[in-house]
């Protein structure tokens, strides 16, 4: 594959807070136009390595490039190509929703229409003019969806994008990226403790254990991979457990107008 | 960019309570210093109002437009420190506090600019509120009718309140640096009341002229006989607290882990 068509690289990235290692020797490769599903348990290591991603906190050891730029202090500059969400959504709860954008447009150089299409494009036209502060926590998340994606970006990186939206919203959040990818080429690198959002999701899954990278494959490799783990270890009444809550899931969705979004669970394990 | 940087710092502060917080507290500042004057400019007036007219007699004051003017420059300048720290406070801990600072430091905007955006503000913001107490005070101070008004008078007042509204600006960075390094208000509002009373101290040592959080103090005559000639060394160690506390902020914003 082209180096051109790495979007985000790390080489043995490490993060120690003091004795603990938060990230321990990451290597990992996103490729161009990819749905890239983080996956950890909490504490992990997947926010901390978000974060050096995005130059908040600095590397112990290791480096990481986006856009074959080294990520390192100071320098910004490949950061105008990345939208991103950081684990908690968040604005400045005295300002609304369009005014919470338009400072995002400024410091982005996005153009002015960018702000009306970010808010319908997010289904937040009803409370453009409602005060942050005054969000439910979806509409909160949907604002921080809006306010990364605001400047058209090449890369969105985004931790835990699921956080706070009711099912339907899921759904709608899950629709959403996979239309980036697919007819824009926006590449994605998503966090998540749960794995059916990633698995609805990535076309590539990592999963990271105690910040060390434990297995990486496309989606239906490790679907395959799961099915058989399924197989083998569980019995006939749990697996049937399983799929009952699949379809409540879908049963759910159906009752409350999203079932036209609802997608097929990964590998077809529950229809 | 970086213009955009400034704009958006002043836009984040539509609605906000702060602005208003911060205009009542600088407005009580010259209200109740015209209140002491009007107790003590009647002896009868004073005695009828009990505590509040001894307490009035205590301070010693007269009831002219030099001590009156005096004073002005002492609530501006060095009650203001305390006024001016809450609201640099604010405006690097409220990122914190709403938990809006990371969203602002992964920005393809170099982090110098959102500090001296931020101190921008607060300067445009000290210098409006530091407006509005000279215009009060001095309303105040003709309607209450003090002798000894002349315009020389005047314009030294005003000058005397703001050199003390700058000096006390330049005390300013280190409270943002002790914000954005503790990712809170606390901590700095801590520091800005310490130093405050700390500057008091060292203020009647003989060492005020060197120690920064003492020469506003020893400008206004707030502790102590005022100063005829505060010494050019007292200035060059505010330029070099502002100097430190501005790089401290950037470097901190720059380099150090923002979690």
């Amino acid at each position: 594959m082209p180096a051109s068509d790495t979007v985000i690289s790390t080489q043995g990235l490490t993060k120690h807070y003091g004795r603990v290692r938060a990230v321990d020797g990451l290597d990992l490769e996103v490729r161009r136009g990819e749905i890239y599903g983080f996956l950890g348990r909490n504490g992990a290591g997947k926010t901390t390595t978000i974060r050096m991603l995005l130059g908040l906190i600095r590397p112990t050891s290791g480096t990481i490039t986006v856009f074959g730029r080294t990520v390192g202090a100071g320098r910004q500059d490949w950061l105008r190509k990345v939208g991103f969400l950081v684990e908690t959504a968040t604005a400045y709860p005295n300002l609304t929703v369009t005014e919470n954008l338009d400072l995002q447009r400024r410091l982005t150089g996005a153009p002015r229409a960018a702000v009306a299409e970010a808010i319908d494009w997010l289904g937040l036209a009803p409370y453009a003019d409602r005060r942050a502060g005054r969000l439910s926590l979806g509409n909160k998340q949907r604002l921080s969806l809006a306010r990364a994606l605001l400047h058209a970006p090449e890369l969105v990186v985004l931790d835990e994008p699921a956080n706070g939206l009711d099912p339907a919203g899921i759904v709608e959040v899950r629709e959403l990226l996979r239309g980036l990818a697919r007819d824009r080429g926006v590449t994605v690198f998503m966090s998540s403790h749960l794995l059916v959002e990633v698995a609805h999701l990535a076309d590539r899954i990592g999963i990271v254990e105690a910040g060390r990278l434990v297995e990486e494959a496309p989606r239906d490799v490790l679907a395959a991979r799961a099915r058989d783990f399924v197989r083998d270890t569980f019995t006939a009444a749990e697996r049937e457990e399983a799929l009952l809550t699949g379809d409540l899931e879908r049963y759910f969705l159906a009752r409350t107008g999203a079932a036209a979004k609802a997608e097929p669970t990964v590998g077809g394990a529950a229809r | 960019m970086r213009r955009q940087v400034v704009v958006t710092e002043f836009l984040k502060l539509r609605r906000s309570a702060v602005p208003w917080v911060s205009l009542a507290a600088i407005l009580c500042g010259p209200a109740g210093m015209a209140l002491f004057m009007w107790i003590i400019r009647d002896p009868a007036r004073a005695a009828s109002l009990g505590l509040l007219g001894t307490k009035a007699n205590l301070t010693g004051l007269e009831a002219t437009w030099t001590a009156y003017g005096s004073y002005l420059a002492v609530i501006v300048g060095a009650s203001g420190m305390l006024l001016l720290a809450f609201i640099v406070a604010y405006l690097f801990g409220r990122e914190y506090a709403d938990g809006t600072a990371r969203n602002l430091l992964a920005l393809p905007v170099d982090r110098t600019w959102f500090a001296l955006g931020k101190l921008a503000v607060a300067a445009a913001w000290w210098l409006v509120l530091t407006l509005i107490a000279i215009v009060e005070g001095f309303l105040i101070g003709w309607a209450l009718g003090l002798p000894g008004y002349t315009p020389d008078l005047g314009l030294k007042v005003i000058t005397n309140t703001v050199v003390a509204a700058a000096a006390s600006l330049l005390l300013v960075p280190m409270i943002a640096w002790i914000t954005v390094w503790t990712r809170s208000y606390l901590a700095a509002l801590g520091f800005a009341l310490g130093m405050l009373l700390l500057g008091d101290v060292v203020g009647h040592t003989g060492w005020a002229a060197w120690f920064p959080w003492s020469i506003v103090p020893m400008m206004t005559g707030m502790s102590g006989p005022v100063s005829a000639v505060v010494p050019w060394s007292s200035y060059l160690v505010l330029g070099l607290t502002f100097l430190g506390g501005t790089g401290a902020v950037v470097l901190q914003l720059r380099y150090a882990d923002n979690p």
